[in-house]
């Protein structure tokens, strides 16, 4: 659980994405690496370049109203699993 | 009856003068005689008895008066006794002219008296005319008995009834008015004589009814106590109407002279007692003067001295004492000497006057107790008494003076001694001993101050001293102790001043002896202290841990050594310097006296400290020579030591890189088969294997030369690490070049890669490593693709390098290369791929075995899967079965969505 202070001092972001894959970022880390799971690369024209929101470093908290624990698998299921509408929330 | 008007004048000449006429006859008796016979006899009677009542004086008596009287004698005899005087000698004759003559000599005595006889002739009476000598009878009683009568001025007959009236006033019942009825009751006799003698008559017990009676009671009486005869006869006067006058007035008068006389007695008696009274008075007041005046002068006899005792007292209270008892002297003592004083002076007056008055000699006091002496001696005492009085107010004064200064001198005394109290001791001390050169400073410091105290305190001794003086002066009576006292004071003041000086000079003594071992503990630390320093460097250099790496090192140590050797002697001078002036300093103290505390202020260093230095200096000297030597013989066995090494190698080096580069050519050379390039590698192998055994020994030499930690060798450029490192990488080479040829085949065979394709890839490989070391880095890599045809951008790139080099070493294996080119797809990244292509080496199993990539992959790779992947946890999982699935996703650490 996150502590009070430790809310306080993140910025959190969120997005919705349509369209559909591919999203145009990079997902590195994750749970089974012992690392936070983060955005390292936004394509440009992606689709999360286009909305302008996310940035590299952003770190990924919860996909589609679900709040990530923090494995990549489980991210990797639920954002392949988004067909044409994907919520991010991230934090910075 | 008229009265009788008789003037009297009393003439106290005694010579008759005929002009003045004592008495006139009676002129009326004539007739009354003739007219009465009665009164004749009554007269008779009365007359002889008043006549016998006097002639029984002499010792006769008449019975007849015309008889007796005849002859004159008794006549003249009769004159004689109620006179007293003698009259001239009767004639003795018989003849009627001598009996005449006889009565002419008593009638002229009569007319002598002051009587003026008329019509009575001497020779009537010597007839013996009876009426005639009545007459001259009664001439006589009036003139002998009753004309002297005197009462209050009322003289002879008035004068005696003025007198009955008198004595008979006091009782009632008697009315004396005349000499004739108013006796007739007898009563007035009684009472006349119980006024004089109450003892003879009880007069309450008389009744005025019995005149005979009483009358009688009055005779009786009259002539047994007063000696009156009787004259009357109470018959007579009872019966008579009128009694006769002049017999009544001459038994009356009888008693008027009985009574008078008596009362004349009584007045001379009291006159006596009187004047007795008054000498007895004036005697005693005599006497009380003189006995007052006693007193008083023995009073003041005894206080005279009292006050001219001049002895001081010694102390003011006494004094003090002294003046209330005086004062209780002039109050309380003298006054009512004062009192008497006045008193006796008073007295004195009062008898002198007393006396003059009442015509008495004045009173001469006794011999020293006149007016005078006592006037004197009160003077004496009162001057005394002024003097005592100034001389005690003067004691007081002085004694008071006294005792101030002798307080004062006290005080001063007292605050004196309390403040030279303990001075002696103080001045005394050898404190300067063994004190430092500051603290001798201070002490003379604090000497000073005291020298100016003691200075400012001399006046106060000088005082003392006064004080002392003018005790002495003014005689007080402990001037001994105050003197001692002073006399001490004035002893230890002298004494004060000589410690003072004493202790001034030991000081100053003291301090210079100080200043100058001071300075002698100044030199010494100025000389210690580098000296010290020196010995310090010395000890050091001495005791240096050198490490010498060769025997020029160490020669130069030895040349360093002798060379500090060579200055041992001049340092030893210093040093005997150096102790020399700490050995001055011992003598000085020893000399004076001087206690030293052993501290040098300047320094920390003891003469022990540089001795002892110093010994150990030389103490370290040959163990150094030693350790020199020691070391030198050492250096001299590194350095066969080192010979040896770099003799081996410089054999073994220059053969691992031959070999190194024979290797990478194997592998790089494109000649020959993989397996005739593993048959060669292999051979090399072989080759290495075999030679391990110099690196093992050249290993043993070096560890000797490490052991005498020898770490480096000229002789050589060779180092151990550099044959280690070599010998590694070589074995490392053969074994990587082995095992990338083996790669190669399996890659080969498993791609089905030709010969000629693995040569390709070989050639642009070796193309692209610049340096040649069978490993390209990314930018060779870049180019190499770009080469290729592979226009990559940076993205690409960069995931085709996390492909290539997924263990981020920064290089790409010629491995890795040929694995990229020959992979299947273009998208070999993502994780799906990947497991899709681990199922395939997986036998379509969910899991993989170790053997199985052990097997399918090479060697390095299929370690690292081992490493990494977890274990498959599934129910259909085997020992040793690896989770790929996850290991997939994880493996790229990316994904790309």
């Amino acid at each position: 659980m996150e502590t009070v202070e430790q809310l306080v001092s993140f910025l959190h972001i969120q997005v919705q994405l349509s369209g559909g894959a591919p999203w145009g970022f990079t997902l590195k880390g994750g749970l089974e690496h012992g690392e936070p799971l983060i955005i390292t690369k936004i394509e440009d024209g992606g689709k999360v370049a286009l909305c302008e929101k996310l940035k590299v470093g952003d770190e990924l908290i919860n996909i589609n109203g679900s709040a990530l624990y923090g494995s990549r698998q489980e991210a990797l299921i639920l954002i392949k699993g988004s067909y044409r509408i994907l919520k991010l929330a991230v934090r910075r | 009856m008229t009265a009788v008007e008789s003037h009297m004048t009393y003439s106290n000449s005694y010579t008759i003068n005929n002009e003045t006429v004592y008495m006139t006859q009676e002129d009326d008796w004539d007739r009354d005689l003739l007219l009465d016979p009665a009164w004749e006899k009554q007269q008779r009677k009365t007359f002889t008895a008043w006549c016998n009542s006097h002639l029984r004086k002499a010792g006769t008596a008449i019975e007849n008066i015309e008889e007796d009287f005849k002859n004159g004698l008794k006549l003249m005899l009769l004159l004689e006794v109620i006179s007293g005087e003698r009259l001239p000698k009767p004639d003795k004759g018989k003849m009627r002219f001598h009996k005449i003559a006889n009565v002419n000599k008593a009638l002229d005595f009569i007319c002598s008296k002051g009587v003026k006889l008329v019509s009575i002739g001497a020779e009537e009476i010597t007839d013996g005319n009876g009426k005639m000598t009545l007459g001259m009878i009664w001439t006589i009683i009036l003139r002998f008995a009753i004309q002297d009568i005197s009462v209050e001025e009322t003289s002879a007959k008035e004068g005696l009834l003025l007198w009955c009236q008198r004595k008979t006033a006091p009782y009632r019942n008697v009315n004396v008015q005349n000499f004739h009825i108013s006796w007739k009751d007898g009563l007035a006799l009684c009472a006349l004589i119980h006024r004089h003698r109450p003892d003879l008559i009880d007069y309450s017990k008389l009744r005025k009814d019995d005149p005979i009676g009483n009358l009688n009671t009055a005779f009786e009486v009259a002539e047994k106590f007063l000696d009156i005869p009787k004259m009357l006869d109470a018959e007579d006067i009872v019966n008579t109407p009128k009694p006769d006058e002049k017999a009544i007035m001459t038994y009356v008068s009888c008693f008027y002279h009985a009574f008078a006389g008596a009362e004349q007695a009584e007045t001379a008696a009291n006159r006596i007692c009187k004047v007795l009274a008054v000498n007895q008075e004036n005697e005693k007041l005599m006497e009380e003067y003189e006995k007052l005046a006693s007193e008083l002068l023995e009073w003041i006899r005894r206080t005279i001295p009292w006050l001219e005792n001049r002895t001081a007292e010694q102390t003011m209270r006494a004094m003090q004492q002294k003046l209330e008892d005086f004062r209780d002297y002039r109050r309380i003592h003298k006054p009512p000497r004062v009192q008497e004083k006045c008193q006796l002076e008073i007295n004195f007056n009062t008898l002198q006057t007393k006396l003059r008055l009442s015509n008495r000699p004045a009173f001469m006091p006794s011999e020293g107790k006149m007016v005078s002496d006592i006037a004197n001696a009160w003077k004496g005492l009162e001057g005394v008494e002024k003097g005592y009085e100034e001389w005690l107010l003067t004691e007081i004064r002085r004694l008071e003076r006294l005792d101030h200064l002798a307080e004062k001198f006290k005080q001063k005394c007292s605050m004196h001694e309390s403040w030279t109290g303990g001075k002696e001791e103080l001045l005394s001390q050898k404190d300067y001993e063994s004190a430092s050169l500051m603290e001798i400073r201070a002490l003379m410091r604090k000497h000073e101050a005291f020298e100016s105290d003691l200075a400012a305190h001399q006046d106060r001794v000088e005082q003392i001293a006064a004080i002392a003086q003018e005790l002495n002066e003014l005689d007080y009576h402990d001037a001994a102790s105050v003197n001692a006292r002073c006399q001490g004071i004035c002893d230890q003041w002298d004494n004060l001043g000589t410690l003072t000086q004493k202790r001034r000079d030991a000081l100053e003594r003291v301090e210079k002896l100080w200043e100058t071992i001071d300075q002698l503990y100044l030199e010494f630390a100025k000389r210690a202290a580098p000296f010290n320093n020196w010995m310090d460097g010395a000890m050091e250099d001495l005791q240096d841990m050198f490490i010498v790496h060769s025997i020029e090192e160490i020669q130069s140590l030895i040349t360093a050594h002798d060379q500090f050797k060579a200055t041992l002697p001049e340092a030893d001078k210093e040093r005997m310097a150096t102790m020399g002036i700490h050995n001055e300093i011992l003598k000085i103290a020893q000399t004076y006296g001087i206690k030293l505390s052993g501290i040098n202020p300047y320094t920390n260093l003891s003469p022990q400290d540089i001795s002892s230095k110093w010994d150990a200096v030389k103490h370290l000297v040959p163990l150094r020579d030693q350790m020199l030597q020691e070391e030198v013989a050492r250096q001299q066995a590194n350095e066969r030591l080192r010979r040896q090494f770099a003799a081996q190698a410089n054999i073994i080096g220059p053969w691992i890189q031959t070999k190194m580069e024979e290797i990478s050519h194997v592998s790089v050379d494109i000649a020959g088969s993989l397996e005739e390039q593993m048959n060669s590698l292999k051979q090399y192998e072989g080759n290495i294997i075999n030679y391990k055994s110099n690196i093992d020994k050249l290993e043993g030499d070096h560890q000797l030369s490490q052991e005498s930690l020898i770490f480096d060798n000229k002789h050589t450029n060779y180092t151990m690490e550099h044959v280690r490192v070599g010998w590694e990488q070589l074995l490392t080479t053969i074994a990587r070049t082995i095992n990338e040829v083996e790669n190669q085949i399996l890659t080969r065979d498993a791609k089905g890669i030709s010969q000629e394709q693995l040569n390709e890839f070989r050639a642009s490989f070796n193309h692209f490593d610049r340096k040649r070391n069978g490993m390209m880095d990314p930018d060779d890599f870049r180019a190499c693709l770009i080469s290729m045809g592979y226009d990559l951008g940076e993205v690409e790139f960069a995931r085709i390098m996390t492909l290539v080099d997924p263990n981020n070493t920064g290089v790409v294996t010629f491995q890795a290369f040929i694995d990229f080119m020959t992979r299947e797809t273009a998208e070999t990244d993502t994780a799906e791929q990947v497991m899709a292509s681990f199922k395939i080496l997986a036998s379509d199993k969910n899991y993989i075995t170790v053997d199985e990539l052990r097997r399918e992959l090479p060697p390095d790779q299929a370690e690292y899967c081992i490493s990494r992947m977890t274990r498959y946890i599934g129910g259909d999982g085997a020992t040793g079965a690896l989770d790929y699935i996850s290991f997939s996703s994880a493996l790229y650490g990316e994904s790309d969505l």
